[in-house]
């Protein structure tokens, strides 16, 4: 187990970036309206990084970020995911490395109400191909005790509080041991206390090795992470410039 | 009242809000319905309404039994001393099949007459619409040559003319004065087109026209009617004339050894077999219209989820359960008068086309339509599947907590719905099961059927039937079938001719009895009278032995040849040739056996075949026969002006009747159970079709909760096989359960249907596998469908959150 995580690990060459991307645009084309979400976005990612992204409501966050996790295609630019170019690949392909190298963590938690804490965790393990059982019960459990939820595995979501449904989620995008955990928003759905812990959680995590990309509008949130990355209107922005605009527009 | 009113009025808004659910619905309903009424409209004809005769259930068929089995007919001897000796009855009368060449002008027609005893009329309790009956002074030598004209022949043959009465008309040669018509859709049998009585009172013998047959204990050709007196019960009845028929076998221990007297309900006589197909079919077509309801119920507790809202705003302003329920059942049963509406403009179109599939057990019930009964069952029955379909959902709809819908919104009881949706389906699918199994086993048996080799090559043969009266002397008849088979074997395009008393499925049979020399056995077997060309011709192969020639014409020596089951029977282990034939028939022939042919299926495809004994045409004679022409070409109708200008060269008066292919009667032979079998595999299909939408409604719309999960799902990495693999899985689910508990109830249902099945069991394994295999694929696609769909989710929607 941990070594094939490591041999995973020895793909990237040493200095390259985990993701690269360069002049990323995506254009919702709706009836009439084109919406730029993203417009010549620049962004890398080192392994063992934490970084957050914020910025203003619409701003195209979550396009981005749903770039990153291969959930979308950009319109333009291009992007690669572990030394490999991601941008043109078909359905099945995405879905395999989705599946293998990303984990994703949302801000309604998005559970599978009629599976179980162990099968919502186990579930992407079942779309790999030639798992065994064994192995896969293993990391289920592995990933469970990561977030302090090991004693709950018959529970239903719905019996559990929101901030437990969020530290399954966590476990659930832990399980497939991916490059980068992806979340949006983390925290929205939780009262404070639930969100520190949650938070608390991928600090660890980070300490442990893992690369994160957050989506958080929350400041104190925000300074959990290594780097900020801002954006605003689609673009990224440095912070100082970021309060100029802010500035502007609310003026 | 009022608020009766305003329910409707609400039920019709609801229905222009969603005209497609409001299409569909009807549409489903108005196939169900439709059908219901089709099939019931024949129904009610055929078992639920009496026979158009005053009282007619107080009448009844009377036929002699033999060893306790009964039969069709009786000897006249037997008759009368029935009639003369019963208390029970109070009007006997006796009949025979009387087809006659009716000629005036230069128009012969071959008609289905009936020679009756004076009492037929009155005993019926039907007066004619022209002139008079048939009275006691007809039935005496002199006054015999009167005639009374069926309504159709009158219309078709005499233009309806008011004059026909008191003209002289010819039959079978001879003048006839037409005396009377009767009304439309008199007879019990299809010999309804004319009446003439007998000189001797009871009808003449077929064979022996000229002879007076009063006397006659041992020949039984006499149809038997009777009515029962107004206080007599059929069990008085039945033991009367067990005593009756006691005495005779007594008093006539030679003529009358084991026979006795049995008598059956008019009414079941006309019907017959067809009872259990109609039964079986009705109950198909009840079934298709349950599987139509559970669609319709399906759809609705699809909109109950969407109108929960709706109803709680409903409830928190106080409506009380009952009227909620009142006015969500309003608009079921609105939705299915409105489908027995449509339903019945089907039901109008679809029974003749149901009537031209039908064997002619249904056809002669000429009134079978929408009439007064068959409006108010399609009405009752659109109201009963308007309860049926709308009590679920209305319940579960006003049982909803409206806070849960207020609060809540989708959450809460959509599991619940989900599941009693399900269930539906399963029943569908069950329910579809055991129509097609029993589709399956009626298309088997009918291939099974059309498989059995008949005894003959029925390719190119042309039959039709020819007679001169029987009232011509033998030497005078044998004259005319011989220059008819040379005329006809001379004819261009025609193989060989050959002619035969009785043809294989063309109807009708002739037994003997008969003994063999040292054996103390009364045998019978079927008798018919040939031509020598006749085996050839149809193809009968000759197994041992000779044909019949034209030297054992001059013979005094009577050859007879006989079939396979005969010699097996009566010589098994023997040679059969050679051997005599004693005591053969009320004549008491000798015949000698001469070659024996392979064995026909006669009375049926699904009949084994009898022991049969064939003479030679010549040495025995026939009043009428069946010609066989075997054609060149591979269109035998070509044939048929030809052969009617040579038989006319011959004898201009003589018609030809019957013309059919020998196709043609295999054909009709078995459509009594191409109709049952047609019929089933319909409504299996429209039931199968049904389910299917059934099952894609409830997928596509199970498919339509999950859009989120299926998100999750493909935003952890599921492929779209992944997805499409999940909802087909779910959906076989059911359709698994659904063919499983159609199996248990097929395994329990097919047994009503094991008389109609033919050389296979009613749990054939290899059918019920098959139909599962169909209908499992049929319930793929449906399910594939709204798999797709799911797999067609944008993984984005995981990241939405609303
Ligand atoms: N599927 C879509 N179709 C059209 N426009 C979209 C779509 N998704 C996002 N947008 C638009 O793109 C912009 C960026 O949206 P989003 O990435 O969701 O912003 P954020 O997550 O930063 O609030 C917004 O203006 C939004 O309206
Ligand atoms: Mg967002």
């Amino acid at each position: 187990m941990i070594e094939s995580a490591r041999s995973e690990a020895t793909k990237i060459e040493a200095g390259q970036p985990l993701i690269q991307i360069s002049d990323l645009t995506k254009v919702f084309y709706t009836d009439e309206i084109e919406t730029h979400a993203l417009s010549g976005i620049h962004l890398s990612i080192a392994k063992g990084e934490y970084v957050a992204m914020s910025g203003p409501s619409g701003c195209g966050k979550s396009t981005l970020l749903s770039i990153i996790g291969l959930l979308d295609t950009p319109t333009a630019g291009r992007y690669s995911l572990n030394g490999k170019t991601v941008e043109n690949l078909d359905f099945a392909e995405r879905s395999r490395i989705r599946n293998q190298e990303i984990g994703f963590i949302f801000q309604s938690f998005n559970l599978i109400g009629d599976l179980t804490v162990y099968e919502n965790v186990e579930l992407p393990l079942t779309y790999r191909q030639r798992m065994p059982a064994a192995d896969r019960k293993a990391r289920v459990m592995e990933a469970l005790e990561r977030v302090g939820m090991a004693h709950r595995v018959r529970h239903y979501p719905s019996q559990l509080s929101g901030g437990q449904q969020q530290r399954v989620a966590v476990a659930r995008a832990l399980g497939g041991k991916p490059s980068i955990l992806l979340a949006d928003e983390p925290t929205g759905n939780l009262d404070s206390r639930n969100g520190e812990a949650v938070m608390e959680l991928l600090q660890e995590l980070h300490r442990e090795g893992a690369t994160i990309c957050m989506v958080t509008h929350d400041p104190r949130f925000a300074k959990h992470a290594q780097r900020e990355v801002h954006l605003f209107d689609g673009k990224v922005v440095a912070e100082e410039e970021l309060k100029k605009l802010l500035a502007e527009t609310s003026a | 009242m009022s608020g009766l009113v305003q329910d409707f009025r609400y039920a019709l808004r609801q229905m222009r809000k969603s005209p497609g659910f409001t299409f569909v619905t009807v549409i489903t309903l108005a196939l169900g319905i439709g059908a219901t009424t089709a099939v019931f409209s024949v129904v009610d004809q055929v078992l639920l309404h009496p026979l158009p005769y005053p009282d007619s259930d107080r009448i009844v068929k009377v036929a002699e039994t033999f060893q306790g089995v009964s039969g069709t007919d009786a000897s006249p001897a037997n008759y009368l001393d029935w009639a003369a000796q019963n208390s029970v009855f109070a009007e006997m009368a006796a009949s025979r099949g009387w087809p006659a060449n009716l000629s005036e002008g230069d128009r012969p027609e071959r008609v289905k007459g009936t020679m009756v005893t004076p009492s037929f009329f009155s005993l019926f309790g039907i007066n004619p619409i022209l002139g008079r009956g048939l009275a006691e002074s007809d039935a005496h030598a002199g006054n015999d040559h009167v005639v009374v004209l069926g309504y159709g022949l009158w219309q078709r043959y005499f233009g309806g003319d008011r004059g026909t009465v008191g003209r002289n008309v010819r039959l079978n040669g001879e003048q006839y004065s037409v005396v009377g018509v009767m009304p439309p859709n008199y007879s019990p049998d299809d010999y309804g087109e004319l009446w003439v009585p007998s000189p001797w009172g009871v009808p003449s013998h077929p064979l022996a026209p000229d002879k007076d047959p009063r006397q006659f204990r041992d020949r039984s050709y006499l149809d038997v009617w009777a009515r029962l007196k107004p206080a007599v019960t059929p069990q008085q009845a039945g033991a009367e004339l067990d005593t009756i028929g006691r005495r005779l076998e007594k008093q006539y221990p030679n003529e009358d050894d084991k026979i006795g007297v049995s008598f059956l309900p008019l009414h079941e006589y006309v019907v017959g077999d067809i009872r259990p197909v109609l039964l079986v079919l009705l109950a198909a077509v009840v079934v298709v219209l349950l599987i139509g309801c559970a669609n319709v119920a399906n759809l609705l507790l699809a909109r109950a989820a969407v109108r929960g809202r709706e109803i709680s705003i409903r409830t928190t302003l106080g409506a009380s359960r009952q009227r909620l329920l009142r006015q969500l059942l309003t608009e079921s049963v609105v939705l299915a008068l409105l489908g027995g509406g449509f339903g019945l403009l089907l039901a109008v179109v679809a029974v003749p086309s149901l009537l031209a599939l039908s064997p002619p057990e249904i056809r002669q019930f000429k009134e079978i339509g929408i009439n007064r009964e068959v409006l108010a069952f399609s009405f009752l029955a659109s109201i009963v599947c308007g309860i049926v379909f709308g009590l679920m959902p209305a319940l579960q709809a006003s049982r909803s907590n409206p806070s849960e819908f207020l609060k809540e919104g989708e959450r809460g009881s959509t599991a619940n719905r989900g599941r009693t949706r399900s269930v539906l389906v399963v029943a569908e699918v069950g329910l579809s099961l055991v129509l097609l199994v029993g589709a399956g086993l009626l298309v088997k048996s009918f291939a099974r059927l059309m498989d059995v080799n008949p005894g003959f090559d029925a390719d190119r043969l042309l039959t039709f039937n020819v007679g001169l009266p029987s009232s011509t002397n033998a030497a005078q008849q044998f004259a005319f079938y011989r220059d008819v088979m040379q005329r006809l074997q001379a004819l261009p395009g025609v193989r060989s001719v050959g002619a035969v008393s009785r043809l294989p499925l063309a109807g009708g049979n002739s037994g003997r009895s008969f003994k063999v020399p040292g054996i103390d056995k009364d045998y019978s077997a079927d008798i018919r009278v040939s031509t020598t060309d006749y085996f050839r011709t149809m193809g009968i192969p000759l197994m041992k032995g000779r044909n019949f020639s034209e030297s054992d014409l001059g013979s005094s020596l009577n050859v007879a040849i006989v079939n396979d089951a005969l010699a097996r029977e009566v010589f098994p282990g023997q040679d059969p040739i050679g051997r005599q034939l004693t005591n053969f028939g009320p004549d008491n022939l000798t015949l000698q056996i001469v070659g024996v042919i392979g064995n026909v299926r006669h009375v049926g495809l699904d009949t084994a075949p009898h022991s049969e004994i064939y003479q030679l045409l010549g040495q025995a004679q026939w009043p009428s026969v069946f010609v066989a022409m075997r054609s060149a070409t591979s269109d035998a109708t070509s044939l048929t002006s030809m052969a009617q200008s040579a038989v006319w060269s011959v004898n201009k008066d003589v018609p030809l009747a019957n013309i059919r292919t020998m196709q043609e009667l295999i054909a009709n032979s078995v459509q009594r159970r191409r109709f049952s079998m047609l019929l089933l595999a319909i409504f299996a299909g429209v039931a199968m079709v049904l389910a299917a939408i059934g099952l894609y409604g409830v997928m596509s719309y199970s498919v339509a909760q999950r859009t989120k999960e299926i998100g999750i799902r493909m935003a952890l990495g599921a492929r779209r096989p992944d997805v499409v693999a999940l909802v087909v899985k779910q959906g076989m689910m059911l359709v698994l359960m659904g063919i499983l508990a159609g199996t248990v109830l097929s395994l329990a249902m097919t047994r009503l249907i094991a008389g109609m099945l033919f050389g296979i069991s009613a749990t054939d394994p290899l059918t019920f596998a098959g139909v599962a295999v169909l209908l499992g694929a049929v319930a793929f696609f449906a399910n594939y469908l709204p798999a797709r769909r799911g797999a067609s989710v944008d993984p984005m929607v995981a990241l939405r959150y609303e």
